[in-house]
């Protein structure tokens, strides 16, 4: 057994970073090879890491959200049928291609080039820039061996020579009056996008109505007593997934490319978290096929893999519908969701508190809450999304202990 | 005028194998006269290039390839078409044909260095009749023509099949292979696979018409079959090539079919495609599709799968270890080395000249 450490290789013609999105293993876990070891996201696509050995995780070297240069270490893995090695388990380090990783073990064509037989060259000249660089250092008068090189494999590139001909011009950032700038990737640029797209693809219209939550109140109190207490986020699940069995369309998918409507069969259920890297929306698959109890179990559970950064991507997609409980963590009514492409519906529900309701012609304070649902007016129009809406609240009024 | 058409239509062995919307009919089906094992290799070799295509994705994302480009989805015209070939005849693929080459014997192995940045495709292409991988899009079909001619005026009856995707139909060099190879009878089958993506662009936005029934205006047949069934496969290339081997002159066979990963490692899907649309086309998985073929017709059972499922899992994981234990060889000779049979002096000191920029370095 010898520790092995792979670095990030360079996974798509020339880049330089990419962002841990979530590790699939953990320490002390075996993997073998080719095993999902975590997902990143380049700048160009999400991909997942399949381990290049078979061996137990020692360690890993990046946490979710962090951006990891192409080069550095990722995973060390105690690799089986590695010979154990007396070396440090950076220089156990395999050999990637060539030009990888900026600072990270160099390995393949060039060293071998440069172990020919008139190696007799000091340590202090190696330098790594390609010939015409050099040429223009020359010219410049700038020294390559003082220049740090911002290339791959830290070769010195054209505008390193540049700035370092010019250090004063280098120097001039452009002025900031104090404000900052952060760098969109991961799950932000992924919210960005899809947001974007609802926005600028579904004209979506919201509606809304509040819902008397006193049996559900009454509902989650015997719950209680009972020593089974409950959150009111499966009850509103339990209630859309009724409601949308009465009316399919708000399952369904507009196909722009064929000019259909795809009408879902399973209704998976997307349910909105706010996690310390933003919005995760994991997906409660089957949501039609569970009872309350099941909802309740699977849903928390779901909850809190978000939370913790441990979901595998496949659990946040594929969803039908979104539920969104935006009363859950503060004094907020309500609001206007927006749509989770390629979805047609997304509800939201507000906080749920006493307020005064008229019944039997008499002001009572009752518990009540606000249910607000967007949805894309391609496939349905006002009509159907008021009997949606008014058999969602039916739902949840009739809702027995 | 209309008389071509109709002249066309009476000279096509292929159209009457399959049914209008392009399946193989029952009829030709029970008259391909395979043998058992042969219906059994043609799904070992499925099952093994698709793993070793996935092996591939595997070493991309570990370091070990540079760009990896997927076939999955396509293995029934890979495996198909090199089986209905005689191994004569020629072969001039895309970059995306890997499998065919896999077909043709070329080791795995050998082949990935070219996506490792140690070669530029090491296998003799005469050895194998089976041409370089080329990226430069539909550069390979003038090629195929002018090796199909090559063949005429040698008289031999060796066909060549030159094999391109549904963009490529798009660029001028395919018009112009088309045309030559149609105007002179060349012995050539083009063979489009139409996976319905060029990159990022859909079928409907690189043409507006048929592929397949272009092949009329160059004076030649065409027909658009299922390239997910790889005996309708097989069937058509047959036919196809034997009809350019008795001199009738090419054809034009649509494959079919769906590219279900991404153009390449570099290319995320998820931008401009629908999961429905995959969902759609797994269905029609060449794989699994044929497999419930041989089990229905009880020519596989599940112990022979299991060794077939071995056997490739064995394989692949050797095809691993050669790559990664592959000779390094040294840059200059594998940027400059195989450029001319007599280079140039200027092309020489080039040569030198990096050579010593390496030394210094
Ligand atoms: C002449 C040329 N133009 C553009 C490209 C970039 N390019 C690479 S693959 C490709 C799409 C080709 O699509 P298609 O012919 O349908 O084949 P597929 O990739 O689907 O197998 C393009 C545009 C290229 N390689 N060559």
């Amino acid at each position: 057994m010898a520790d092995q450490t792979f670095r990030l290789p360079d996974l798509g013609e020339g880049l330089t970073e990419a962002q841990l999105v979530a590790w699939r293993v953990q320490e002390g876990a075996h993997v073998d090879v080719n095993a999902p070891l975590c997902d990143v996201e380049t700048a160009k696509a999400v991909v997942v890491i399949p381990s290049p050995w078979a061996g137990t995780v020692q360690k890993l070297h990046a946490r979710p959200g962090d951006s990891v240069a192409v080069g550095a270490p990722l995973v060390t893995i105690a690799a089986q049928g590695a010979p154990a090695s007396a070396e440090p388990a950076a220089e156990a380090a395999p050999s990637t291609l060539v030009g990888y990783g900026p600072g990270g073990p160099e390995a393949g064509i060039r060293r071998r080039a440069r172990v020919a037989p008139s190696a007799a060259v000091e340590p202090s000249t190696d330098v790594r820039a390609a010939p015409f660089v050099r040429q223009m250092a020359k010219e410049k008068g700038v020294d390559l061996a003082q220049v740090t090189g911002s290339g791959p494999g830290g070769r010195i590139t054209k505008a390193d020579v540049d700035s370092a001909a010019a250090p004063a011009a280098a120097a001039s950032a452009p002025s900031t009056d104090g404000e900052r700038r952060i760098s969109v990737v991961g799950i932000r640029k992924a919210i960005a996008r899809q947001m974007v797209r609802s926005v600028s693809t579904i004209p979506q219209f919201t509606e809304f109505a509040i819902f008397d939550a006193t049996n559900l109140m009454a509902a989650r109190e015997q719950r209680k007593a009972s020593g089974r207490p409950m959150t009111p986020l499966p009850y509103f699940i339990a209630g859309v997934v009724k409601a949308v069995r009465a009316y399919p369309l708000m399952n369904s998918s507009w196909d722009e490319s064929r000019d259909e409507i795809i009408v879902k069969q399973p209704i998976n259920v997307g349910v909105a978290v706010n996690t310390s890297q933003g919005l995760l929306v994991p997906v409660l698959r089957g949501a039609d096929k569970l009872e309350l109890e099941a909802i309740a179990e699977q849903s928390a559970h779901l909850v809190d893999g978000a939370r913790a950064g441990t979901l595998p991507p496949g659990q946040m997609s594929g969803g039908t519908i979104t539920v969104t409980n935006v009363g859950a963590s503060g004094p907020v009514e309500t609001g206007t969701p927006i749509i989770n492409p390629p979805e047609c519906c997304v509800v939201a529900f507000g906080a749920i508190k006493p307020r005064p309701m008229v019944v039997n012609g008499q002001v009572l304070a009752r518990s009540g809450a606000w249910i607000s649902i967007s949805v894309d007016h391609r496939i349905v129009d006002g009509a159907l999304a008021t009997e949606f809406l008014t058999a969602l609240v039916a739902e949840l009024e009739s809702i027995r202990a | 005028m209309a008389d071509v058409v109709r002249v066309v239509a009476a000279d096509d062995p292929v159209r009457p194998l399959f049914s209008p919307a392009g399946e193989l009919t029952a009829d030709a089906r029970g008259t391909l006269g395979l043998s058992p094992d042969e219906l059994r290799d043609l799904y070992h070799k499925m099952v093994w290039i698709r793993r070793t295509d996935q092996e591939a994705l595997n070493l991309q994302r570990q370091g070990e390839l540079g760009l990896w480009g997927p076939y999955q989805g396509q293995e029934a015209i890979h495996v198909g078409t090199v089986a209905a070939l005689r191994p004569t005849d020629w072969i001039f693929p895309s970059y995306r044909e890997f499998g065919m080459g896999m077909c043709r014997g070329i080791d795995p192995a050998e082949m990935l260095t070219l996506f490792r940045g140690l070669s530029h495709g090491p296998w003799d292409p005469r050895r194998y009749h089976f041409a370089p991988l080329v990226i430069p899009v539909a550069s390979q079909v003038p090629h195929a023509v002018g090796m199909a001619m090559g063949s005429r005026f040698k008289h031999g009856d060796d066909v060549v099949l030159s094999t391109f995707g549904d963009g490529a139909t798009s660029k001028g060099d395919w018009h112009e292979a088309m045309n030559f190879a149609g105007v002179f009878r060349a012995p050539v089958v083009f063979l489009c696979q139409n996976n319905r993506w060029a990159i990022s662009v859909p079928l409907a936005k690189q043409t507006a018409g048929s592929i397949a029934e272009r092949a009329q205006g160059y004076g030649f047949p065409g027909i658009r079959i299922d390239g997910n069934d790889v005996l309708a496969v097989l069937a058509a290339v047959r036919a196809a090539a034997a009809r350019a081997r008795q001199g009738d002159g090419p054809y034009l066979i649509e494959a079919m079919t769906y590219r279900m990963g991404p153009h390449t490692t570099s290319d995320d899907p998820t931008r401009y495609r629908s999961e429905t649309d995959l969902e759609r086309w797994n269905v029609k998985d060449p794989i699994p599709r044929y497999r419930e073929w041989l089990q229905g017709q009880g020519l596989i059972d599940e112990a022979s799968l299991a060794a077939i499922n071995r056997e490739v899992e064995t394989a692949v994981e050797a095809t691993r270890n050669r790559l990664k234990s592959a000779p390094v060889p040294a840059a200059g000779e594998a940027i400059f080395g195989r450029v001319y049979q007599h280079p140039p002096d200027s092309f020489l000191e080039e040569r030198q000249e990096f050579e010593s920029s390496l030394e210094s370095n």
